[in-house]
């Protein structure tokens, strides 16, 4: 920005800008300015649609090896609260946004955004037309992108981005997975939740979760349903996790290509049928794996927290929190089994045809056998759920811990307790009944009150 | 699940007249409703009094009755049509409220009518404060903690577990009087002790105080398969304290984290399965408290309602439409995102800008009313804009008002603020303009800080605010010539107009805007999707920023129309035009056009993404406009329907080389220009009042003496009538001149010959040039005197010859070809001892064309965008234009006075009223009747009648007090009129007046023994005796009557309802021409 924009600037809450610049690889170049940490980093580009919830983007683990653009302008408009992340330390690779607050308004707030991203060290960049930007990736494709606010020399960007390693076949869980087991519980609910969100049931199931960079709010949720959790990298053996004798194996979300992770599926295959597993994200993607699915890249990704999901067992379409870029290759699960798919033979390509039909198609998987698709995205017709029918175990594609986004599919983990407790009908819940189950309202909220800080899970 | 198809005709209740509110939002909600029923191959029936709607135009619903919105005529529309189904949801409180009337009597039972989107118990359960609590309570969601109590010791015991402060609100007394906040024992004492006598149930409502919390509101929708999705969530900018509808609110929510933003999503969702809503949309309303997240549910409404309408223009997702839909069984995944045309509409919208509603008020009409903010809505219209960040949207809502600001300040306007406490105050209280003086505050040196603590608004806005006002007064001084693009840039993504920066840097606006293209600054235009750009949208609605890297305006194929549209609502300037403006848009598109609407005003149909082929939501300013201009390039502009807005802009719009259909910009100032115009009609010797002008008292004196009391008087700078009143003497002049002097010393006052006793006729008309077509002459019923949107008028004419109706043609036609119009005119004529004045003509669009409309059969606006497009009116295939009618129209205004306490409700030359009802029947009485059943749902039947009256009409009276007498009514009278009723041998009691000592005549009417007031002032007098009377009528909801005419014409109407009943008639059954 010219000497006579930054006089304009002076006194306001933006810092004195400092050049920063964002450049695909296909060429696309977007100017800004820093707001955060300054650096160099590499990426694949995408972009996140939630309205808020900007820190747990920012957290989420599954962002690992990405430079995240948030469609929403002004992000940090009510600060951070720690407790509200969903890792210690953020994993993405940068961040882009319209315009950074810096003189944030909530009362949970702690600190600003761009001082959370700076003492993290994340490279981020505001004054983006970031509407361009998603445009652009929406029509031509994720891939990869240097932002830097180092070298804004658009040439010299270009050729290194071009250089940079692409995102697919990385094994970005292992560097977000934790490094040895540890137990989670009531005792790390973070306290300054307690105003709105529902304490832990007493504990009644013993689980084993596979952190292949697991949200804090999925941990926690699985703890307010009454898990008492030990979680275990990424890679940990099915032997050592039988071992434990545990009532359920919840498998995490994680960031990147699934194709790569093979240390988790591997043993996931082990896993299924011994005890009742649960996969959410790159967990679902790993039992598909395990039962020998193909999976696709998504040319842009699902990210954002208003994607219809129908259950097909219900009719109910739930709001959902998403966050992929690759997917589940529903037909390649297996055969129709005509006789349990409303008579029909073949496979659709657009899953949309079942939720239209009103019919739960069952595929016969040569490993695992019968597996019934569950859950269908309205949006575009790609799977977003399936449960076996002849083994213990279901998983969904996107995130019914949401955090950030809506609750809808809270009742998931409602599920997987029934699942564990043995029960047939153990997803034929209703959203509506289940709807504030999560959730406190009332007196207790004014005397936890002001709790900042608290315990950070 | 597909549609039902076991019900084929659907009853659809519109909300009447537009009023403080309850306004055009709602005639948006219906006429999206009625088309998409019709769609799907209902048979459509629709009630509704409202002429100046779009939904009652006769081609939107297959059945359209604009007939009063009440039980009993409701039932005749059942009785005669016969539906299956009943659609409650979408015609607003007044829809509802009327549905609930016709459930509980039974006659929905009676005909088989069953009410779909929402049943009875859930409206109840919705209405009724004590079962939403109990509801609320059974989720275990908090509602702010109340209790009633019939003592002062009641009240004692409550503020006991609640402290200090409370809010306490007498039970049943009308518009909330006698309600207050109590703060201490002493006012405790006080408002409850005058509470519990006020109230009728001697009950009243103490309730914790959650003053100073923030407010939000979500919009949600649900359907019968139970999926239910948030399409909106709003927070608003001024803290609770302020009705919703009063507060400038922002979308998306701005200051909630993720944890609290899904809590409140959730229990959106909870209350609306809880209270039964099966199907639609409703909002929901909370208060959090800013220090510890504690959130209470206010209120909700089981309905389509104002806010849905913003919500709607916000993100683009049509909830009118899709309620409709899923009323008659559609599931939310089964339609179609009209936007995308390609995802469900089961889906929460995401958008990618902010979006900013500021509402419009029109204090100035109202003196002596409080003009505090409070729970109770007051404002009259509403602007949206829509920017990337927060500032850019403020910025363009605050120059979208039509108030001559140019932003948020920094325009000059601001100068003569007060200092010290009185400064302190503008701050601290809320009013129409306080977000000016926030600014003010901040330029001032306040901190940001110090504002959130004077004003409870949230630190979040006010910082932002506060960048607002640094970079404007950083830039204050600087010299255009040393911006550069980047400078340039900063100051529009700050929300800052050309204008603005004209006056900070002391150039001028044509300067700013040259220099600023020649930078190549130019603005991008983005589009409203639904999805934030996650998938394709073919839907042009766009808006404009300073983001600019990519602009997605869809390259010119065909000839392109842009239509101005009206702004915000305001007194004077209404609905009216956003109907003209919406015809134009139809009948420009079928004459091959892509047309482009440009509005700023979110209720309006004119602003929903598929009335035009492209919608551009900007304010109507020469730049927002302007910057259009260059990127569409239309073939033509229209400025002539969307009232004053897109008029005064005329001018410097072709001056830039915008061609602008119909009317040129240099026949609109003839007409406009006193000085050109009365040449024109001395040239063409057509008489008009005579008129002077005058800066001091001795002038007008000297005035006076040349054309002879009594006189109309004006400020020369204002429009729409603001501060016009009529003096009889010397005295009133001076007192007159005197207040003009204050208020504005450098402009002159106008003083016209005021025709007392004269009958002023309406009159529309269709120009092409060559070719004259007089729509309709509309016959006022109130005397000259009464603005004319004030005034109650019948079409065809009642009482004119008709010699002298052809006269009136006769001169429209001459002086139309004479000014050389193109498409409307309307001119307003007075009558006086069988001469003919003419008061004044507006070569454009007038308020009555909706009605004129409606009561020929003749879509006037749509012919006129016709013949502005070229067509010739000899093409239009119109009936001739003296054709007899069969039947009488009536359109009456509706005042807002019960919003304002402390207002006279006296008519006058300034309009006052907000909004209009109609009456059609076979006579005039019958039709005047129904209007007056439509304002206030019901006639006098007996009791007694209140008559008091000036000088001037003692002798008037006396016949129609004798009809009231006949009627079976009591008259009771005060002093002078009593005497003169006497002596014309008419029975009545003598009261006191008000002045008189106790008991008077205000205590007859606390004591609800007064069915019907007639009480006509003398002069200028406000504070006088009547202003008492009809302050105790408001508060009492008296049907009160201000001037002879009207009192006439009233006794006929309760004769004529009386002896023969009102009968409803469907506009398909009265002729329609094109």
């Amino acid at each position: 920005m010219s000497e006579i924009a930054n006089k304009l600037l002076e006194g306001t809450s933006k810092p004195a800008p400092r050049p920063a610049m964002l450049v695909l690889e296909d060429g696309a170049a977007f100017r800004g300015t820093s707001c955060a940490a300054e650096g160099e980093v590499y990426g694949e580009i995408c972009f996140n649609t939630s309205l808020e919830g900007y820190l747990e983007v920012v957290t989420d683990p599954s962002y690992a090896g990405q430079i995240v653009t948030m469609t929403y302008p002004q992000i940090g408009n009510y600060g951070v609260n720690p407790d509200d992340a969903q890792a210690g330390e953020p994993a993405l690779r940068g961040l882009v946004v319209r315009d950074m607050c810096t003189a944030p308004s909530n009362w949970r707030s702690v600190l600003s955004l761009p001082d959370y991203l700076r003492d993290h060290g994340v490279v981020a960049v505001e004054g983006v037309d970031t509407r361009a930007l998603v445009r652009h990736v929406r029509d031509c494709g994720a891939q990869r992108a240097v932002l830097s606010t180092v070298d804004v020399d658009e040439a010299s960007l270009l050729r290194k981005v071009r250089a940079s390693e692409p995102l697919v076949g990385q094994n970005l869980a292992a560097t977000v997975s934790c490094e040895k087991p540890h137990a989670v519980g009531a005792g790390d609910l973070p306290a300054s939740h307690a105003f709105a969100v529902a304490p832990a049931v007493p504990a009644c199931h013993r689980v084993v979760a596979y952190d292949c960079g697991a949200k804090r709010s999925i941990l926690q949720n699985l703890v307010r349903s009454g898990c008492e959790l030990t979680v275990v990298p990424w890679d940990t053996p099915a032997e050592e996790v039988l071992a434990m004798a545990p009532d359920g194996v919840f498998l995490s979300n994680g960031p990147g290509d699934p194709e790569a992770v093979e240390g988790t599926y591997s043993q996931v295959e082990k896993i299924l049928g011994q005890v009742p597993v649960f996969g959410i994200c790159l967990g679902h993607q790993m039992i598909a794996k395990a039962a020998g699915a193909a999976i696709e890249k998504l040319k842009f990704g699902h990210r954002g927290g208003n994607h219809p999901v129908m259950n097909l067992l219900t009719g109910r379409v739930e709001i959902t929190a998403q966050n992929h870029g690759f997917g589940l290759v529903f037909p390649s699960l297996g055969e129709l089994v005509p006789e349990l798919s409303g008579g029909f033979k073949g496979h659709e390509d657009d899953l949309r045809f079942w939720a239209r039909a009103g019919i739960a198609p069952v595929v016969d998987n040569p490993r695992f056998g019968r597996i019934r698709l569950t859950h269908v995205n309205l949006n575009d017709g790609t799977a977003e759920g399936v449960a076996f029918l002849d083994i213990p175990a279901f998983s969904v594609q996107y995130h019914p811990e949401a955090s950030p986004g809506p609750t809808d599919a809270h009742y998931l983990f409602t599920a997987f307790g029934r699942l564990m407790d043995g029960r047939e009908d153990y997803l034929d819940i209703d959203i509506a009944a289940d709807r504030l189950a999560g959730w406190t309202f009332g007196e207790q909220a004014a005397t936890v009150a002001g709790a900042e800080g608290g315990s950070h899970a | 699940m597909p549609k039902r198809d076991d019900i084929k005709t659907i009853l659809v209740i519109g909300s009447g007249p537009i009023v403080i509110g309850q306004a055009c939002e709602f005639d948006y909600s219906g006429a999206q409703a009625c088309k998409v029923l019709k769609a799907d191959g209902y048979r459509v029936v629709l009630v509704n009094s409202n002429p100046a709607t779009i939904m009652t135009d006769p081609g939107l619903a297959d059945r359209t009755y604009v007939e009063p919105i009440t039980p009993e005529f409701v039932e005749q529309v059942i009785v005669k049509e016969r539906p299956d189904a009943l659609l409650p949801t979408l015609g607003g409180q007044t829809g509802l409220n009327t549905a609930v009337d016709l459930a509980r009597a039974g006659i929905l039972d009676k005909y088989g009518v069953e009410m779909i989107g929402c049943d009875l118990a859930a409206i109840e359960r919705g209405e009724d404060r004590k079962l939403f609590n109990e509801c609320m309570a059974e989720l275990g969601i908090e509602t702010s903690r109340s209790g009633y109590a019939y003592s002062l010791a009641d009240a004692e015991a409550i503020v006991a577990e609640l402290g200090y402060p409370v809010v306490l609100r007498p039970s049943f007394t009308l518009g909330g009087a006698g309600g207050g906040i109590a703060h201490d024992q002493a006012e405790l004492h006080e408002i409850v002790g005058q509470g519990l006598e006020l109230s009728p149930a001697g009950e009243v409502l103490v309730e914790e105080s959650i003053e100073g919390w923030k407010e939000y509101e979500m919009e949600v929708m649900r359907d019968h398969a139970g999926n239910g999705i948030i399409v909106c969530s709003i927070e608003n900018f001024d803290a609770m304290g302020v009705h919703t509808g009063d507060s400038i609110t922002v979308a998306p929510a701005q200051t909630l984290s993720d944890v609290e933003y899904q809590r409140m999503r959730a229990a959106s969702l909870a209350i609306l399965e809880k209270i039964g809503v099966e199907t639609g949309g409703s909002n929901v309303q909370f208060a959090v408290n800013p220090d510890n997240g504690r959130m209470i549910v206010i209120e909700m409404n089981p309905r389509v309602s104002r806010s849905s309408a913003l919500a709607s223009k916000a993100t683009g997702f049509p909830i009118a439409k899709a309620a409709a839909k899923l009323a008659v069984g559609y599931t939310l995944d089964e339609i179609v995102n009209d936007i995308t045309k390609a995802t469900p509409a089961c889906f929460e919208p995401s958008i990618d800008y902010c979006v900013v509603k500021v509402p419009r008020f029109a204090f100035e009409k109202f003196q002596g009313a409080d003009d505090t903010l409070s729970t109770r809505m007051k404002a009259v219209g509403e602007v949206m804009a829509i920017g990337r960040t927060f500032e850019e949207a403020l910025g363009k809502a605050m120059r979208s008002l039509e108030n001559g600001r140019s932003g948020l300040g920094a325009d000059g306007k601001d100068a003569g603020l007060p200092d010290g406490e009185a400064f302190d105050d503008l701050v601290a209280r809320p009013t129409a303009d306080r977000v000016f003086y926030l600014a003010e505050a901040l330029r001032r040196g306040w901190t940001v800080e110090r504002v959130c603590a004077a004003t409870g608004i949230d630190p979040f806005f006010i910082s932002r605010m506060a960048d607002i006002v640094r970079v404007q007064e950083n830039l204050r001084g600087m010299h255009l010539d040393e911006l550069d693009a980047d400078a340039f840039r900063l100051l529009k993504r700050m929300g800052l107009s050309d204008a603005q920066i004209a006056h900070l840097t002391g150039a001028d606006e044509l300067t700013v805007r040259t220099c600023r293209k020649l930078l190549g600054v130019k603005p991008a235009f983005k589009t409203v999707d639904t999805c934030a750009a996650e998938f394709p949208s073919s839907t042009a609605y766009h808006y404009k920023t300073y983001d600019a890297d990519e602009t997605e305006v869809a390259p010119k194929t065909r000839r392109r129309a842009m239509i101005l549209g009206a702004g915000p609502n305001r007194i004077g300037q209404g609905i009216e035009f956003d109907y003209c403006c919406v015809h134009a848009s139809y009948a420009l598109a079928e004459a091959g056009f892509e047309t482009i609407m440009v509005n700023c005003n979110p209720e309006t149909v004119s602003t929903d993404y598929d009335t035009s082929d492209k919608l551009y939501f900007e304010p109507l300013t020469f730049e927002d406009v302007m910057d259009i201009v260059d990127v569409e390039r239309p073939d033509g502009v229209v400025v002539t329907l969307g009232g004053q807005t897109p008029l005064k802009l005329a001018n410097a719009l072709a001056e830039a080389g915008v061609p602008i259909m119909g009317t040129s910009p240099e026949a609109i100032d003839l007409a406009e220009d006193r000085d050109r115009f009365s040449a024109i009609l001395d040239e063409m010797a057509i008489t008009y009042p005579a008129a002077g002008m005058a800066s001091t008292y001795q002038e007008a004196c000297v005035v006076a003496d040349q054309i002879g009391f009594p006189l109309l008087v004006r400020p020369s700078y204002v429009l729409g009538g603001r501060g016009m009143g009529i003096v009889y003497d010397g005295a009133q002049l001076e007192k007159y001149m005197a207040e003009a002097a204050k208020i504005s010393p450098d402009h002159p006052v106008y003083l016209d010959r005021f025709l007392e006793g004269a009958v002023e006729v309406d009159l529309d008309a269709l120009c092409d040039g060559s070719q004259v077509y007089v729509g309709g002459v509309l016959e006022h019923i109130e005397m000259a005197g009464i603005h004319s949107g004030d005034s109650a008028c019948c079409t065809p004419p009642f009482a004119l010859s008709e010699a002298l109706v052809s006269q009136l043609r006769s001169v429209a036609r001459d002086l139309a070809l004479r000014l050389g119009v193109v498409g409307l005119i309307n001119i307003q004529f007075a009558i006086k001892d069988q001469v003919i004045y003419i008061i004044e003509a507006n070569p454009r669009a007038s308020r009555t064309v909706p009605f004129v409309s409606k009561a020929t059969g003749v879509p006037l606006a749509k012919m006129a965008a016709r013949i502005m497009a070229g067509e010739k009116i000899a093409d239009l295939g119109l009936p001739p234009d003296d054709r007899r009618l069969e039947h009488y129209s009536v359109k009456e205004a509706v005042m807002p006075f019960g919003r304002f306490p402390g207002a006279d409700t006296v008519l006058g030359p300034e309009m006052k009223s907000t909004g209009e009802v109609m009456g059609i029947a076979g006579n005039f009485p019958a039709a005047f009747a129904k209007t007056q059943l439509a304002i206030s749902y019901a006639l006098p039947e007996g009791g007694t009648v209140f008559i008091s009256v000036c000088d001037r009409d003692k002798r008037a009276i006396v016949s129609i007090a004798r009809d009231i007498v006949r009627l079976g009514f009591k008259v009771v009278a005060t002093g002078g009129t009593a005497r003169a009723l006497r002596a014309a041998g008419v029975d009545c009691e003598e009261v006191k007046k008000v002045h008189e000592g106790a008991p008077n005549v205000l205590d007859r009417i606390a004591a609800g023994e007064i069915a019907l007031m007639i009480n006509t002032p003398f002069g200028h007098a406000t504070r006088a005796d009547g202003y008492e009377l009809r302050l105790e009528a408001v508060k009492h909801g008296v049907t009160h009557v201000t001037n002879l005419a009207g009192a006439q014409a009233m006794v006929a109407g309760m004769e004529m309802a009386r002896a023969n009943g009102l009968t409803v008639v469907a506009l398909q059954d009265l002729p329609q021409w094109g």
